[in-house]
């Protein structure tokens, strides 16, 4: 049965929303924030796999679109969801002009460039603490006033699920072949017809939209927000999900974050060990297995329904990729 | 505002520069020879800092030899690393190497991080002093440590400009950084080669390292800004030129100190400090995508 | 000369880069049903010319036009929509992405384009250019005659009214070569304007019907093959090498 691997997919999400209830808590925010660093890692995944633009400004993005969402609703007393468009719009927007400032630059200078930015930001919003309140923290509005995380859950799952719909839809479609193509040859993209500068800035403001979906959501569940959100330590952690999930698609990236942050969690009793031992599996997947560890899982998984006959002519190349869905 | 004030924060803003400049010629060297941008390098830096203390603390190493020691065991650390980690970068079937350099590196330093605040604790540590006391010029005091590490600075500095314009080692690794082809050709052996600048540049800011922390103490996240500060600089000063490295960082050692002295609130100020030189860059960057002086584009080809 | 339609015109155009003139006041223009063989010595500036007239470069002087319309500045998409379609000196492929993949690309570029159509098209000239049994492979692992057979594809799904191949001959295995020379005269004989760097002089005679040879930075002959081939100024930029 071709699709075999939707369905299946489709089973166990249905499945998963029945028995949620049944976690605690504790594990309810587990796979909450799991799916918060989904969102983050598939965006990520558009913005550095796909189109090849290696961004260590995302969760600085987030961290935009958290604070001014937090901020709008306290200083405006606007209702929630309104507070967190304008976060995402402000992301948008601001993608976009980073998107626009980095044309010119590569690879690792996009890199510094973005590393930089998310420094300031970082930097200004601890230090403009009469506005921000700083590294104390920001006391948030929280979406829900209800005790249990169950609203929570579900909607961080509506989040994810439409984010992967929509990123899901662009990577399938002709601008999902644009972007890989500006990875692979910027050039030869653009003598193909295809308007690079146009779809640098795209792109860029689409993933920073995302994180700031992600971070907007984070705003109004954690009740304090402070810059470290933004900072480096979490964007190495982003950068090290995706990566070991497989930082060329979605839901390789997206199961990088997931698998990874299940296992932060199932092994706090090692306590600051496991960032390290995190920064081992990163180095080892690089050398080793560069296209992730759960690449080649997936690509057999979306085989699963398909007769062996149906099988592609065999590739010389032993990386050779499918369609990069 | 005194000149007293100002004569302070520039002789300060001088020894900064220095070590900057020790730093940033670290990182400039790795990326003209192995052709990739050191993420990690800061946290070498900050493992020199902490090498120098325990050797100091744990044998009794007097603190000048001790800053010797740590820059031989990050040399010797760094063509470990270079070995099991970065040789995918000369082979052909490797593709997209910048940004395997890229990830490679910034998961290293991801994980020296995290390790350092295992291994030595969270909290600051500061090791005893090079040269205890302080100097008095009028009614300026100036502390001892900080005029030592100006002058070790400077004098590893002529050491390493000697170094590179005297002997073989040193003219072969001017050759490469400014032609890896030619000096193919002309039979250097490039892989081993790598290997030697690497530890160089780690050695170099192993010295920073340890030249520093009697000043401003040891941290595991001391790294993480100078790591900046040092890509501002090659930038400014151009991916590849080695001098030019050593001129913006004392530029921008200076400039950071004179920044401060200039802004009245004094909180803001320190921590604008840092912003500052990314906002250099930032400019930079924007103006000239390829560097002040960017020699070559920065790409593996 | 066809005396046709112009499509593509270099109106003095220069390019220095330092101190050089890469290129100094060009005069070229270039007609429908054109078949011309680009030569001169190296560095005489023709993957320079092709740079500017395909958009990837900005002239320092003068003009592009095309069809006449004044397009120097435009981006290098803009050419590409325009019908004016190249391949560089080294072939630049979508090295990860399947051959079927890189046909794709510029098919779906066109405006008012569908996927389904554009995939038929794709196909079809795959099996023109003897490609179709790998059409799922990686374009890297091509053989190299392959990827520049890929190259051509690449540029005849963007409908061009022009083609700019800059050494489309530079390594082929001479089997291949021929193949390429096939492909190119048939392509012509179908309504396909070329110009053709190159310095095997063997193929680039067998299918010119113009000559333009170049030498430090500029025009010096223009002219059906048998009149430049014993050009004086043309041998002698020759000889001086």
């Amino acid at each position: 049965m071709r699709g075999l691997h939707v369905y299946i997919l489709l089973a166990v999400a249905a499945v998963a929303l029945a028995c949620v209830d049944q976690l605690n808590s504790y594990w309810m925010h587990v796979a909450i924030i799991a799916m918060f660093y989904g969102i983050l890692a598939a965006s990520w995944s558009l913005l550095a796999g796909y189109a090849g633009l290696f961004s260590l400004g995302h969760m600085a993005f987030a961290s935009v679109g958290g604070y001014t969402s937090a901020l709008l609703v306290k200083w405006y007393g606007i209702p929630i969801p309104l507070g967190m468009a304008a976060g995402i719009a402000m992301c948008c927007l601001l993608g976009g002009v980073v998107g626009w400032v980095c044309l010119r630059m590569s690879g690792p200078y996009l890199a510094i460039f973005t590393l930089g930015f998310a420094e300031i930001i970082r930097i200004t919003f601890s230090t403009e603490d009469d506005v921000t309140a700083g590294m104390a923290g920001l006391h948030t509005e929280p979406l829900f006033h209800t005790v249990s995380r169950l609203p929570y859950f579900y909607t961080s799952f509506a989040l994810l699920a439409a984010s992967l719909a929509i990123m899901g839809w662009i990577v399938r479609s002709r601008w999902g072949l644009f972007l890989r193509a500006i990875r692979e040859d910027e050039q030869a993209a653009a003598a193909s017809g295809i308007a690079v500068a146009r779809f640098r800035i795209l792109v860029f403001a689409i993933a920073s939209g995302f994180a700031g979906l992600a971070g907007v959501f984070y705003a109004h569940y954690i009740p304090i927000l402070t810059p470290s959100l933004g900072g480096l330590d979490l964007m190495a952690v982003l950068v090290v999900m995706t990566v070991i999930g497989g930082m060329e698609r979605l839901p390789t990236a997206v199961g990088g974050a997931f698998a990874v942050e299940f296992l932060l969690e199932l092994l706090r009793e090692y306590g600051q060990w496991r960032l390290p031992i995190f920064g081992v599996i990163l180095l080892v997947t690089m050398r080793f297995a560069r296209n992730g560890l759960l690449t080649p899982i997936w690509l057999r998984f979306v085989r699963l329904g398909e007769p062996r006959s149906a099988a592609p002519p065999v590739a010389r190349d032993a990386g050779q990729e499918d369609s990069r869905a | 505002m005194s000149w007293d004030y100002l004569f302070i924060q520039s002789a300060n803003g001088a020894v900064i520069g220095v070590i900057y400049a020790l730093i940033a010629v670290g990182v400039t060297l790795i990326f003209s020879i192995l052709k990739i941008v050191n993420f990690a390098h800061g946290d070498l830096y900050m493992l020199g800092g902490y090498c120098a203390y325990y050797v100091i603390t744990l044998f009794g190493v007097p603190p000048l030899a001790a800053m010797f020691v740590s820059m031989m065991a990050l040399f010797v650390l760094a063509i470990i690393l270079e070995r099991t980690l970065l040789t995918p970068l000369y082979s052909d079937a490797t593709e997209r190497k910048d940004e395997y350099g890229l990830i490679v590196t910034f998961g290293l330093a991801f994980f020296l991080r995290n390790m350092a605040i295992i291994v030595f604790g969270p909290f600051p540590l500061k090791p005893p002093s090079f040269v205890p006391g302080v100097v008095r010029i009028g009614n300026l005091i100036v502390t001892n440590d900080r005029l030592f590490a100006g002058v070790v600075g400077i004098a590893l500095i002529l050491a390493l400009l000697y170094f590179m314009q005297r002997t073989i080692w040193g003219q072969a690794l001017d050759a490469v950084s400014q032609s890896r082809e030619s000096a193919a050709i002309v039979g250097i052996n490039t892989q081993r080669f790598n290997s030697f600048a690497f530890g160089v540049g780690a050695a170099l800011a192993a010295a920073a390292g340890a030249l520093i922390a009697p000043i401003f103490s040891l941290a595991p996240d001391m790294g993480v800004l100078p790591n900046i500060q040092a890509y501002v600089i090659v930038i400014l000063g151009g991916m590849g030129s080695v001098v030019g490295s050593i001129l913006a960082g004392v530029v921008l050692g200076e400039t950071e100190s004179l920044f401060t002295a200039f802004l009245p609130d004094a909180t803001r100020a320190l921590a604008y400090t840092n912003a500052f030189g990314v906002l250099v860059l930032m400019a930079v960057l924007i103006f000239r995508p390829t560097g002040l002086f960017g020699r070559r584009h920065l790409r593996m080809e | 000369m066809s005396g046709g339609v112009e499509l593509v015109r270099a109106a003095g155009l220069s390019k220095h880069f330092g101190g050089i003139f890469a290129n100094d006041a060009v005069e070229f223009t270039v007609e429908e049903g054109d078949l011309i063989g680009l030569i001169g010595p190296n560095g005489s500036g023709k993957t320079t010319l092709i740079n500017m007239l395909t958009g990837h470069l900005m002239p320092d002087g003068g003009e592009v036009i095309l069809r006449g319309r004044r397009v120097s500045g435009r981006p290098a998409h803009f050419f590409a929509a325009m019908g004016v379609a190249r391949t560089f000196q080294l072939t630049q492929l979508f090295g990860r992405m399947t051959v079927l993949e890189n046909m794709l690309v510029p098919g779906l570029t066109r405006p008012h384009s569908h996927w389904h159509a554009v995939e038929k098209r794709a196909r079809d000239y795959l099996e023109f250019l003897n490609l179709a049994q790998v059409a799922s492979l990686n374009a890297k692992n091509l053989s190299g005659g392959q990827q520049r057979l890929l190259e051509l594809g690449r540029c005849l799904m963007l409908d061009p009214a022009v083609l700019f191949l800059d050494e489309p001959f530079a390594g082929v295995h001479p089997q291949l070569r021929d193949e390429l020379l096939k492909r190119i005269q048939e392509l012509h004989q179908s309504g396909r304007t070329f110009v053709v760097v190159d310095h095997d002089m063997e193929s680039i005679l067998r299918i010119s019907r113009r000559l333009v040879v170049m030498a430090r930075g500029r025009k010096i002959a223009d002219g059906p093959p048998d009149a430049v081939r014993t050009d004086q100024a043309v041998l002698a930029a020759y000889a001086g090498l």
